[in-house]
């Protein structure tokens, strides 16, 4: 497809950008489990979008998914060398963070749940991490994620469910010593 | 809070805010397009041979097989 004035060009690109931009972010949070790292990796796969988006724009929608996160696997693949260096430091950091002594406000503790839920997702293997980051983050259907990464949906179904009872364990973990007291 | 609530919350703070998605969308836009131009664009378009080189190369290459096929003069 070709594109007459610029601004349908960047019309059709920002139909494509809100349609996806939150399931590669969240894709490359799972992945990076760094928030800064996905920003700029989502960024770098929108921007080879814009530059192919003559091409992209004939395509459908699954088609052009698939597309988008074939570049998002690639780039992740330099990414995700970092990432395991640092993942080790994080991991560390957050089992001190979960064993400091813990204020009780209701506020406070909420903001804990949250806490000791991003920790446990950082604990996860790293493919049970992008499925529920793609699932909550990026709200996409097991079918959907089963399709960007080329997986089956049974795969995807049972990743989440592996990631959520290792999430619901974590929390269950942190809610013990308060009944206690 | 339920399991989902958790999550849901987890999600809130992971995700790319609007206003943070809105800059990034300014910032790809403003790249200038290197790869893949529209086949439309003058500069685009493929280097082609000028048509009369066809010509000049036929007219040549007839006259090359014509010429190898002379006898050939046996100088004395």
């Amino acid at each position: 497809m070709t594109f007459g004035p610029a601004m349908d060009r960047e019309a059709e690109f920002r139909r494509l950008y809100e349609a996806h931009r939150a399931a590669v972010h969240a894709y490359f949070t799972g992945r990076t489990a760094d928030r800064q790292s996905a920003a700029d990796l989502t960024q770098d796969v929108f921007l080879r979008a814009w530059q192919r988006l003559d091409t992209l724009t004939d395509l459908p929608d699954d088609r052009q998914r698939a597309w988008i996160f074939t570049v998002a696997r690639n780039l992740s693949v330099d990414a995700h060398r970092h990432q395991r260096t640092q993942a080790g430091t994080e991991q560390a950091l957050a089992r001190e963070r979960a064993e400091a002594p813990r204020p009780a406000s209701a506020a406070v503790i909420a903001a804990e749940r949250v806490a000791v839920a991003g920790e446990a997702i950082a604990r996860l293997p790293e493919q049970q991490r992008v499925t529920l980051a793609m699932a909550t983050a990026g709200q996409l259907t097991s079918a959907e994620i089963a399709a960007a990464l080329g997986v089956p949906a049974g795969t995807v179904r049972y990743r989440l469910s592996l990631a959520r009872r290792a999430v619901a364990a974590a929390l269950d973990r942190y809610d013990e010593p308060r009944e206690d007291q | 809070m339920s399991l989902d609530d958790d999550l849901a919350a987890w999600a809130a703070t992971v995700r790319l805010p609007d206003a943070e998605a809105d800059a990034m969308f300014q910032r790809i836009v403003r790249a200038p397009v290197t790869a893949a131009p529209s086949p439309s664009s003058p500069s685009a378009a493929p280097a082609r041979l000028d048509p009369s080189w066809w010509r000049h190369f036929s007219a040549g290459f007839a006259a090359r097989m014509v010429a190898s096929n002379r006898p050939v003069r046996v100088a004395a």
